[in-house]
């Protein structure tokens, strides 16, 4: 059901300016496992998934429009995925080590913290299926962001 | 770009909502966060007061603990803190001391009555070290120094005799952090303005006893623990300054000279 209400409100599949090539799409649809796999392994430490984001952004910055669209919304989704962590990472960090208490204020924070990864988590994992099928996928708000930062050069 | 920017916003008030709204829940409750906390301090503070009672001597004298009783009550009744959170003991020590366990027990040494020129003083060292008590100072030192997996393996029987009277020492002799001393301290004056009590010789007291230099010095654990005494002192008359009004003794004076002198015996 979430996947339902994802692909209605928040994901719109568009039509792109040109049909992409098999390579284009296996790379494009990477650069969302790239977050993925780094999901996993900087979960404790959220800039792990940045830095690997960015590596892939770096290396496939001169490939086609595709890919590069793809890319770099992957890139600023994390981006913001970074902020909201890190407060959440130094919050617990600063409970274990310093005197602050845990309080509801906290809890509520984590479990919002949860619910916004899940829901990119969610969208990442549809997104790389969609893209690795060649369909262009333009998330909500990163969609449009992401159209104004990344120009087709022709 | 319009478009864009309203539904950045958009986003970013989704969060904060869903924070917000998260925020309505009793989460503290729910995940039975604060009965757990509150039920290892409770266990902790009865583990330290044995500790105590086992090697010290106990005063048992009703008119002193009353005397003492009567001070505590007004304090807690003016200042709207619950009184059944706070337990007295008074101990037959000749170290002039008073400090907090957990789980509100507010221990003081005989000596302090003794050396304390009038009600108003030790008036002053109680109310700063129910502060500690109030802004729960005394569990987040004890996670600090000695971490929350050692203290819950004290409750639940594992931590040795040793490791608990240590610690029940490092309790009764050392200080707080300097930030939470003055907090505690100004706290206190907060208490004793409401409570109608001048908080003047309460910093007086801090002065007359770091002055002191005679062979007293040594019995002198609450002022060497809390260091920078003549600062205290300072910062608690500039902070009282402008809370100048009438004050009503809380004990008459009999009943002050009564308790001395049921102390000394």
């Amino acid at each position: 059901m979430g996947l339902e209400y994802h692909k209605r409100f928040m994901i719109h599949i568009k039509e792109f300016s040109y049909d992409p090539s098999e390579h284009e799409a296996e790379t494009a649809s990477s650069s969302y496992l790239m977050s993925l796999i780094a999901i996993i392994v900087g979960l404790p430490l959220p800039i792990v998934n940045l830095i690997a984001t960015i590596v892939f952004y770096f290396s496939n910055r001169k490939s086609t429009y595709f890919v590069r669209w793809h890319c770099t919304q992957a890139l600023i989704s994390q981006l913001s995925m970074l902020l909201i962590n890190s407060i959440g990472f130094w919050w617990t960090i600063s409970i274990i080590f310093t005197d602050e208490t845990i309080t509801n204020k906290y809890i509520s924070y984590i479990i919002s913290v949860i619910l916004f990864n899940l829901a990119e988590l969610v969208a990442t994992i549809y997104t790389a299926i969609q893209t690795r099928k060649g369909i262009h996928v333009e998330w909500w708000f990163y969609g449009s962001l992401t159209n104004i930062i990344c120009k087709s050069k022709s | 770009m319009r478009k864009t920017i309203i539904q950045g916003i958009i986003t970013t008030l989704l969060f904060f909502g869903t924070w917000l709204s998260l925020t309505q829940v009793d989460w503290m409750k729910i995940l039975k966060i604060q009965q757990a906390t509150d039920k290892t301090e409770e266990k902790l503070g009865d583990l330290f007061w044995q500790a105590f009672k086992k090697t010290e001597q106990e005063n048992q004298s009703e008119f002193a603990i009353n005397s003492i009783d009567s001070i505590v009550t007004h304090i807690c009744t003016s200042n709207k803190i619950d009184r059944k959170k706070i337990k007295i003991h008074i101990l037959n020590k000749e170290e002039i001391n008073a400090f907090a366990l957990p789980n509100g027990h507010l221990i003081i040494n005989s000596a302090l009555i003794l050396n304390s020129e009038n009600q108003e003083e030790l008036t002053g060292v109680i109310c700063h070290e129910i502060a500690h008590i109030q802004l729960n100072h005394v569990m987040k030192t004890l996670v600090k120094e000695i971490g929350l997996s050692v203290l819950i393996s004290m409750t639940t029987g594992n931590g040795g005799s040793e490791i608990i009277k240590e610690t029940a020492k490092m309790l009764s002799s050392s200080a707080f952090d300097r930030n939470l001393e003055k907090e505690a301290d100004i706290k206190a004056v907060d208490y004793l303005t409401k409570a109608k009590v001048n908080p003047l010789p309460f910093s007086n007291f801090l002065y007359r006893l770091s002055d002191n230099e005679d062979e007293t010095t040594k019995y002198l654990t609450w002022i060497s623990t809390h260091p920078d005494s003549k600062e205290r002192a300072e910062y608690i008359i500039d902070y009282r300054k402008d809370k100048i009004m009438d004050y009503v003794p809380i004990l008459s004076n009999e009943t002050w000279k009564r308790l001395k002198s049921e102390i000394k015996e």
